[in-house]
């Protein structure tokens, strides 16, 4: 697993949301090969800046904001 | 929708720090409690390692509360406990007094606005439920109603408490089960009785297949790639409802067939024997509103046959093992069917395997 | 609004318990409330519920504490067409003063139906029923009076505990402190979902478990102690004296066959080493028997209801943890942050830590938490002869090594 800095994190997460409609943190750990624990951390921020957002189809998602 | 800007709010504050809402009399006897008294139904006494006495007046409410309801809670803490009061995790309200003399005022006003003072000690509990028709997509039967029409029956033991042993009874409206009554003494559960009905175009694009696959505990739901949907195996179905949770497009409902089941022996606390799951009694009764009377008269019957045969002390659960459940059946006047044999995935180790057993 | 047009529910505002169908009429000024009722009323006709599922709602960088909700019936109720559920997280022990308890309401009044649930089962105020456009108005207005979102969804759900010290001479450790702390360390967990599903945390303080943790939480903190229970004969005398029977009603249902009450001299006494600390001789006479000194908690692991896999009952897995406010609880929070990050790594989608530890097995999940195997962990050992040996217990036959061989049989032995 390779060692991201947060910036290159930030973009990878954000490339891979990019390219689908919602993803769980894990799928988004193992598709860019990062540690789940630092994707989460990224992806909390992004959620706090209003970028990404939360969805609940029977287990939790999450999404480009406004992205259908 | 505001005119003015809005400040950005501040996030992950936590909830409110409850050391704050305690009165005084609580403060200052924090971890120093050391014996409580049952005054009577309803209230009880706390007294501490230096004398104090703090007194809680427990009154029961439908859980479903308006702010005016609230307002009036506020007022009464006001007049009679200082400004405090706690919720039980049996969505009952409790007045912390310090002032003894404020007790009967107190149950005296509240009795007066229609909020029951009671259910402390070896008493009927308030129920336990779930939101069924009035918020929930997934209720197989409504909450507040059955729960309102068992409570008005069973009103007199919520007063006293001379039962053989506590009574708590829960509700939940479906399987997912959000009051987790599958240990109470006894529990009703909204229940289906009919496979779901499969909306393929609804399926194809509103649900994730594997996600619909993977939430069926037998097994019973396979895809049918031609119509991107799902197929469901009608054998295999236990009508759990789980694959609907996960895909409102897996229709359950069926006013005609879904009902309530009725379980009973389970408890919670380690006290004497440890806790325990409720047991099959009833499978079906019929869902009728508005005042589910098959369901009341089946719960009168379930705890009149308790209190008139249990000894003091005896929990429904620790009654039951005392007498053995064929002797249950038999005092209940309930018929014993296929459907009270486990045939879920940890069935074996309820079966039988001694020659010890009563006629 | 004429009474005449609920007559269903008009029943249920009949019998002497609480009507809660007279508190929604209480709020029924507010056109959402009535046009609840009327769905109601409907609902009680149908026999069936008329919500459908959650959409995406929400508020700015949380993906929970807001459920979403919509009427299937839209044209005809169009004041519930939303009708969304905020989950605010209660004070430990749900302790209030009237003044928190007008604010909530306040907010309500602004923003919502003005009904609400005092409290749902996870232990949150419900404030039931709102539109899209208000949420986040609303959660500023929470957050500027200092209340703040519970969980929803697949993260760490509001953790909740019992009356805790503040009332109650039973509580073996600061249930309502411990609570506090949890959800405040955890805040990230609580708000933005990250797990395979729900973890629900329960805090009692003895056995009793007035909160169910053992039957609902896939985390049971339950407090208890490990030295003596403490006598007050002159307690005791008291009892014997008012004819209460202690014989029939402590002794002859202590499970553990522990307590011994000689009835000449009005003695009670406790085998202590032989007690497994039930509480029930302590429920029965609270004036005369309390709970030890050397007070801290039994930890259990993966409680929940039937779905999917079947009902579990929480499992020992720390028989006995001292609780230490001085360090800030960390043996407690290390052990669950190992226990998510085995959780997150190997559940499925929608796996309760239960049913992950029923697929993987006990002893998979202890290596992986770092917990010893200890005799209290079970109700009896395995009857069956089929069981697995780590790599490293197992002779190698290749080696031919003599030591090592030794080496192995010492630690199988171990």
């Amino acid at each position: 697993m390779a060692e991201f800095t947060n910036e290159e994190l930030r973009a990878k997460i954000l490339e891979y949301l990019n390219k689908v409609d919602k993803a769980k943190n894990k799928d988004i750990a193992t598709a860019i090969g990062a540690v789940k624990r630092d994707v989460d951390k990224v992806i909390n921020e992004l959620a706090k800046e209003d970028i990404l957002e939360f969805l609940y189809l029977g287990t939790s998602y999450v999404r480009i904001k406004g992205k259908e | 929708m505001c005119s003015v800007p809005v400040k950005k709010p501040k996030t992950d504050i936590g909830p409110p720090y409850y050391y704050d809402m305690l009165p005084e009399i609580i403060k200052e006897n924090y971890g120093k409690w050391k014996y409580h008294e049952k005054i009577k139904p309803g209230v009880l006494k706390h007294v501490s390692e230096n004398g104090a006495e703090l007194y809680t007046v427990r009154a029961g409410s439908p859980r479903l509360l308006s702010i005016v309801t609230i307002r009036e809670y506020a007022d009464l803490a006001d007049k009679y406990s200082g400004g405090h009061l706690r919720f039980t995790s049996r969505h009952n309200v409790e007045f912390l007094l310090s002032d003894p003399a404020n007790i009967e005022p107190l149950i005296a006003e509240l009795e007066a606005k229609g909020y029951p003072v009671g259910g402390t000690g070896d008493c009927l509990n308030n129920i336990i439920h779930t939101q069924g028709w009035i918020h929930c997509h997934s209720a197989a039967t409504d909450a507040s109603g059955p729960v309102k029409a068992v409570m008005d029956d069973l009103f007199e033991y919520f007063k006293k408490d001379d039962l053989p042993a506590k009574l708590k009874i829960s509700m939940a409206c479906c399987l997912n089960m959000c009051g987790a009554v599958h240990c109470s003494d006894i529990a009703f559960v909204g229940i289906h009785r009919t496979v779901p009905t499969i909306d393929d175009a609804g399926v194809a694009k509103g649900c994730e297949i594997p996600n619909v696959i993977a939430s069926c505990p037998t097994g019973a739901i396979r895809p049918n790639p031609k119509a991107k949907s799902v197929m469901v195996n009608e054998e295999k179905c236990m009508y759990c409802g789980n694959c609907y949770t996960v895909c409102p497009s897996m229709k359950i409902m069926d006013p005609v067939n879904d009902g309530v089941a009725i379980f009973v022996g389970g408890k919670v606390a380690n006290a004497r024997s440890g806790p325990a799951f409720s047991r099959l009694a009833i499978p079906w009764v019929p869902n009728t509103p508005p005042r589910w009377d098959e369901l009341v008269v089946a719960i009168r019957n379930l705890v009149e046959i308790w209190v008139k045969d249990a000894r003091k002390g005896e929990r429904y659960g620790e009654w039951i093992e005392r007498i053995g459940w064929e002797k249950f059946f038999e005092m209940a006047n309930l018929p014993f069917t296929d459907k009270h044999i486990d045939d879920f995935i940890f069935s074996v180790p309820t079966f039988r395997t001694t020659t010890n057993f009563k006629y | 609004m004429s009474e005449k047009k609920r007559p269903l529910l008009e029943e249920l505002k009949k019998g002497p318990w609480p009507s809660f169908v007279k508190e929604m009429e209480k709020s029924a000024h507010n056109s959402k409330t009535a046009e609840l009722l009327d769905l109601l009323e409907r609902s009680y006709e149908d026999k069936t519920g008329h919500w459908k599922h959650g959409g995406i709602v929400g508020v700015t960088g949380y993906g929970g504490g807001v459920i979403g909700r919509y009427t299937d019936l839209p044209e005809e109720f169009p004041e519930v067409r939303e009708f969304h559920t905020m989950r605010v997280n209660q004070p430990s022990g749900w302790y209030y003063t009237s003044d928190a308890l007008r604010t909530l309401c306040d907010i309500w009044e602004k923003h919502g139906s003005g009904l609400t649930n005092m409290h749902g089962a996870t232990g949150d105020a419900i404030l039931l029923g709102t539109t899209t456009e208000h949420l986040q108005p609303c959660f500023n207005d929470l957050s500027e009076a200092g209340f703040d979102l519970g969980g929803s969804g697949s993260n760490m759900r509001t953790p909740s505990c019992c009356a805790g010290p503040a009332r109650c001479q039973n509580a073996c450790i600061d249930t309502l402190d411990l609570c506090h702390n949890l959800t405040n360390t955890f805040q990230d967990y609580l708000h933005r979902p990250s797990f395979p599903y729900k973890f629900k945390i329960k805090i009692s303080g003895c056995a009793n478990d007035c909160v169910a943790s053992i039957a609902r939480a896939d985390l049971s903190i339950i407090g208890t102690w490990r030295d003596a229970i403490r006598i007050d004969q002159e307690a005791v005398k008291e009892y014997a004296a008012q004819g209460y029977d202690i014989q029939g009603l402590v002794v002859d249902k202590c499970p553990s066959q522990a307590c011994t009450y000689n009835a000449e001299i009005q003695e009670f006494t406790v085998d202590n080493p032989n007690c497994v600390r039930c509480m029930h001789c302590i429920n029965k006479m609270p004036k005369a028997l309390r709970i030890g000194k050397e007070t801290g908690a039994t930890i259990l692991i993966g409680g929940k209801a039937t779905i999917v896999q079947s009902a579990f009952l929480s499992w020992v897995i720390v028989p006995f943890m001292k609780l230490e406010k001085e360090d800030d609880y960390a043996e407690l929070k290390d052990l669950i942050e190992r226990i998510w990050e085995w959780w997150d790594e190997n559940g499925k989608v929608r796996e309760r830590v239960g049913e992950l530890i029923y697929r993987k097995g006990m002893r998979e999940f202890l290596k992986a938490v770092g917990l010893p195997p200890v005799p209290q962990m079970v109700k009896h050992p395995r009857a069956n002869p089929y069981f697995f040996w780590w790599p490293d217990e197992i002779i190698s036959s290749a080696s031919g090594d003599a030591e090592a061989e030794a080496a192995a049989g010492a630690e199988v032995e171990k």
